[in-house]
Order: structure tokens, then sequence, then C-alpha cells
């Protein structure tokens, strides 16, 4: 009976019952917490959103990306910033009105020893400043580079918009990062962000050739609007598509570390963590999509290229933009497509093309 | 009666039409500017092609490709539409088999394609911007007003380029002004431009890559001798120019179709056919927050086919509805 729900609805569900029995909390005003449905909400949200729910607090969560939030976008940011930052700029903006506070943890470090990209970390200060007529910020620093330690202060830190009640608290966190171990298992036994935060499927096509890994930031692969869509429409090209998510974390700290050394970007080293884990399972072809002017991709793609060349995997870097014209993109998806099918009927027939 | 192949290439700056004979040789080619209508472009093309095949021909198979090949393949019932790449490696591998490295720039796009042992082994395209490519020639030869066909003459008689930036039209053109202002001669500053823009070309696209000999270079801006130079002395290299070099996509979409309708008949409309009225029209579709831009293609104004959509929506309706409908409108008039 379950299967109709997204893990999102169940969770909801769940904690709602948690609230009901534990807490008590449904009598008195509601506070609503208000998360934009960008950047990091496709790593976090299911942690959040049950940390939040368990203190009784309603989630309110922007709506997918549309063109009236894309033009927000622009309109807000200031302009040299990566589309991505862009994009959260206007989903804050439509949260405006529907909540009494808005969600923006500074994430500094998610995983010891390694560091985030610096917007994110100042996001909370260039939404403030740049968005007016919003709603008070919740800022929680988070910051796990030197030890995992310091997220006990973070939960409460979050909590005390809401609650001072220690218990409650220490109860939310351990619901939360079930909450989020959870959904971090969904995601290694295959499953995508968008499948179990959105519920929305990938066309599987029906007989494929084509073994593509798609790599990029979890918010450039499962934004379908700002991406143009590109994971349904390689599988439109018949190809079955791999992305980053599903390898286990071993893998990926074992797979990103270059001659031994470790890549201290944590969104980066998961893309060269699934790079040499794809290599390894002889993929088709990799396609790397980037945000026009991501600091951490300028490095991060560029050794991806090199070692997925040197691998003989054909490899395209898709750049994006503000772009929404799909001609460029769909000429590139076949011409690459194109390629390794050519490719592969030459090695295993070996007269030419025609 | 002679068979003819039919490649047509609808692309930002211009639209180029073929007719290829049975043994693959360019019988006529057309270079039309689109000028921001490729439906009127495309429907006078074919009517000068008609004109020239003659009284006795036969056509045995059609194809698109271009940034507007899916309005030319609705127009047309092309057999097949390809994107630019494949066409122009296929073009490229015809009239050079032993190809190893393609330079195309074209008018809003340039395309770097690599080629191993006759099969596409990796290729680029420009990214977010139109730098470096035709468009930004013919802007700085309209600045410098000269014509951009002497464009590429003038570079030549140059005796020391002068620097300018390449990697924004924006920037170039400032640039470019600064250096008139100082007194550098007309034919410094288009070899300047020249070398820009193959500097730009090659730092975009074939950044870290190795470029093998032999070298086919391809697109309207093969034309230019500037930029032929500017290549050849930046690669030391050998810069081969194809003899249909402005009409190779065509080429390319005309010998696809050859090798498409190997074993069927070709669904193309013909010449004739292209007497109905064509109309684009695009709407805002409200229907969700997306609002994307639909264009719909009008035939007889009834609606053929329609894109833009991102849910499907408009783009998956029945085609053969469609048809139909265009059918009944048609005898309705002749009734």
């Amino acid at each position: 009976m379950y299967q109709n729900y997204s893990l999102m609805e169940l969770l909801g569900y769940k904690n709602h019952i948690i609230n009901l029995y534990y807490f008590g909390k449904c009598g008195g005003k509601i506070i609503k917490i208000a998360i934009p449905r960008a950047l990091l909400y496709y790593e976090y949200y299911p942690l959040w959103k049950s940390f939040f729910e368990a203190l009784g607090a309603e989630v309110i969560l922007s709506s997918k990306t549309t063109k009236d939030i894309m033009n927000d976008s622009i309109k807000y940011c200031v302009n040299d910033a990566c589309l991505p930052v862009k994009l959260f700029h206007g989903h804050a903006k439509s949260l405006i009105g529907k909540a009494d506070y808005l969600f923006i943890p500074r994430l500094k470090s998610i995983a010891k020893g390694e560091h985030i990209c610096p917007k994110i970390s100042g996001l909370p200060e260039m939404v403030k400043f740049s968005v007016p007529g919003l709603p008070p910020i919740i800022d929680t620093e988070v910051n796990l580079r030197k030890s995992k330690r310091s997220l006990k202060k973070s939960f409460f830190d979050a909590a005390s918009y809401i609650t001072q009640d220690k218990k409650n608290i220490q109860k939310a966190a351990t619901l939360a990062l079930s909450a989020h171990r959870e959904y971090i298992s969904a995601l290694k036994s295959g499953k995508l962000p968008s499948e179990l935060l959105e519920n929305t499927h990938l066309t599987k096509p029906t007989a494929s050739d084509l073994n593509i890994a798609v790599l990029g930031h979890s918010y450039n692969l499962y934004d379908s609007y700002s991406n143009i869509n590109i994971l349904n429409k390689l599988a439109a090209y018949k190809a079955a598509v791999y992305t980053p998510e599903g390898f286990e974390d071993a893998l990926i700290d074992k797979y990103s570390r270059i001659k031994g050394k470790k890549m201290f970007w944590s969104l980066g080293k998961r893309q060269l963590g699934a790079l040499f884990g794809y290599i390894e399972r002889k993929m088709d072809g990799i396609i790397y999509i980037m945000a026009f002017g991501c600091g951490i991709d300028s490095f991060i793609a560029d050794l991806c290229e090199r070692y997925a060349k040197r691998n003989g995997i054909p490899f395209y870097l898709m750049i994006l933009d503000e772009h929404s014209g799909e001609a460029g993109i769909n000429t590139r998806i076949e011409a690459f497509t194109d390629m390794i099918r050519w490719k592969k009927r030459n090695e295993n027939y070996n007269p030419a093309f025609r | 009666m002679t068979a003819y192949y039919v490649g047509i290439d609808v692309g930002s700056v211009s639209t180029n039409l073929v007719l290829l004979d049975e043994q693959e040789k360019v019988f006529s080619k057309l270079y039309l500017r689109t000028q921001g209508q490729p439906i009127r472009v495309l429907t006078e093309g074919l009517k000068l092609l008609k004109n020239v095949a003659g009284k006795d021909y036969t056509i045995l198979g059609a194809g698109v490709t271009g940034s507007g090949r899916q309005l030319a393949a609705t127009m047309t019932k092309a057999d097949i539409m390809k994107n630019e790449i494949t066409a122009h490696a296929i073009a490229a591998l015809h009239c050079c088999p032993n190809v190893n490295t393609v330079f195309e720039i074209g008018g809003q796009d340039s395309k770097i394609i690599f080629i191993c042992n006759g099969v596409v082994s990796d290729f680029a395209m420009n990214t977010v911007c139109a730098a470096g490519t035709g468009s930004f020639l013919d802007r700085q030869a309209a600045r410098l007003n000269i014509p951009i066909e002497e464009f590429g003459g003038y570079a030549l008689k140059s005796q020391m380029p002068v620097q300018i930036a390449g990697r924004c039209a924006v920037f170039a053109e400032s640039d470019m002004i600064h250096k008139q202002q100082t007194g550098h001669s007309t034919e410094d500053i288009v070899n300047g431009l020249c070398m820009a823009l193959v500097r730009n070309y090659l730092n975009n696209l074939a950044k870290g890559k190795t470029i093998k000999e032999p070298v086919v270079f391809q697109g309207g801006v093969a034309a230019n001798v500037g930029i032929i130079a500017a290549f050849e002395r930046e690669l030391q290299v050998k810069i081969t120019v194809p003899e249909h070099y402005d009409v190779m996509g065509a080429i390319g979409a005309a010998l696809l179709a050859k090798e498409e309708v190997k074993n069927r008949a070709t669904t193309f409309r013909g010449f004739d056919n292209l007497n109905s009225e064509f109309v684009a029209k695009s709407f805002e579709c409200n229907n969700c927050a997306n609002k994307c831009e639909v264009v719909e293609l009008m035939q007889n104004n009834c609606a053929v086919a329609r894109w833009g959509d991102r849910c499907g929506r408009w783009s998956s309706m029945d085609n053969e509805v469609k048809e139909k409908k265009v059918e009944k409108q048609k005898t309705a008039t002749l009734a």
C-alpha cells in the first residue's frame, strides 16, 4: 500500500504521528519554517524536514523551479554568482509571506577535513542582503571540519527558534539523523533524489545499448528546469543513466584520492570518486554537468575530463547558465550519443560507417 | 531520368541546400542568408533547386540538419534529421577520407571534431556564448565598413597584426576602437581580429587536445583567407578547405539520407508541395508555472507541428490527426 507514496510523504506521516504521540504539539500556534528547494536541499531535505517536524514545526517547501522563480533569481542575485546560487535566491523570494522563519543553514563543512563551496558558506548573508522582505533567517552554523561533535550544537541552535526543551531537541535530532540515514541508504540502493523527494521518475528506456554516467553536483543534476531536463533527454535517446549518488561513501573515499592526495571539496570529491568508479565499470560515455562560473568544478571537471580521456572513455562537459533554449543541449546530446554508437558499431563490425 | 538526394542545412546565418547525384557528387548547391526567416528562405531555396533539377528528375531521399532542423524536417518531411556534428563529420570524411581534425566555424556555433580511423572520437562546441564564431567577424566587419567577403583579403595585406582581446565580442570591439584611435591601419586591425578569433577558438575548443593533420576547415568562415592564414601561423599545420566548404552540413545530411533510404522509399514531400503556406507562431503556454514558449508551425492555417514545451503536452499531439486536418481543409478549399 505504501508504493504510491514517496519516501518524503511517508516520512512526514511518520513524524506527524510521533509529534502527536510524544510531544502533544497539536494545540497552540504551529511555527512555520520555509526551506528553499535549491542547492543542498537535494542532500539534506529529509534531515531538515524531520528535525523541524519532530519539534512540532511545519515545513514549507518552495515549489519546483519555474520561469517566475528563474526570473526572480536573475533579478535579485548578484550578477556574477553561478546559476544554482541565483536559483536559491529565487526560491527564497518565492517563500516570502509563507512562513515565520526561513531556514538557510551556514554550511561551512559537511565532513571531516573537507570544505564546501564558499558561496554556500556565505549564503545566509548573501540572501539576506539581496532579497528584501524576507522573514527572519535561521542561519545555524554547521562546521564538521574538525569533528562531528559540533553537530549537536548546530541542532540546538536551529531548534532554539522553536523550543528550549532539551529533551525534545535531542529526540528530534536523533530522528532527523535516522531519516537522513534512511535517505542515504535509499540513494545507495539506486534511487535518485528526484524520485525520493519529488516522486518524479526517470523514464527508463525499454532497450538501451548505452550506459552513460552523468556527473555533477546534485543541485545541477536534479533540478530538471535549470538543466533543461537533461536526464530524461538522455533516456529519450535510449541511454541508461547513472549518477554519482549511488556510490558508497567508502568507495568514493577510496577512488577520489589522486596519487594519495585527498580531495577536500565535498561535492567535488563525490564527482571524482564516481568518475573512477564509473571508469572501472566501463561506462560508454561520461557527461559532466557544471554551472557556468563554478570554481570547484573548474578543477574537478577538468580532472575528470583528463582521466576519462586517458581511459579512452568519451567525455562531454555541459555548461549550464540561464539559457532556456533546448536546441543547443539537444544537439550536443544527440551528437554525443551518435558518436558513441558509431564508435561501438565500428569496434564490433569494423568496416567504416558507410 | 536523373536521381538526386537533397541535403538541407538550416543554420542561424545561412540556409544551405545541395542536390547530390547518385555518385555522391554535388550537382548543385545553394548558399542563402537565413536573415531570421528560415521558412521563407527554405521555401525559396527549394523552388530554386527545383528549377535547377530540370524536368526529368526523381528525389530518392532528403536529410536535414542545422539549428533549424526541426522546422525544416516538418516542412519537407525529410527522411532523416541529424545534428550538425554528425552531418559535418560525415561530409568531411566524404571529401577527405583520412581526415583527423575538422574545424567548423558557422554563424553562431563553432565546433571542433576529432576523427580517428574514420570515426568521430571527440568533439567540442562553443559553450555559452557566440564569441569566436562568424557573427563576431560579421559584426566587426560592419563596424569597420568592410564587406565581409573582402575581410580576409585585408588581413593578408597586413604588415604587423595588432593585439586585440578576443575573449568576448564586446571586449574586442572596445579594444579595436582604441587601436583605431591610436592610428593603426585597418589592415593590421583586421589581421588582429582574425588572430583573436583563432586564439579564442583554439583556447575554447581545442584546449589540451592534440590537433593531428590532415585538418579540414569548413563552414562559412572558411571563405576567409585571413582566418586560414591565422590558423596556419598559429598551429604550423596545413589547413585544407574543401571545394564545397560552405555547404558541408547539407552534404552530410544528403549522405545520411542516402544511407537512411537504402531499403525504403523516401517520405520527402517533394518540391511542389511547398506551395501551401507555412507560418510559424509562438505562444506562451499557461497551463503551469513553467510558461513554456511553444512554437506552432501552421500549414494553411492548420497546426502541423508544435515544439518548445517541457511537458510534451503540445509536442506529442498526434501528427496523423494534424495531417488529416490539413487534408480536410485542402479539399474544402478546392470544393
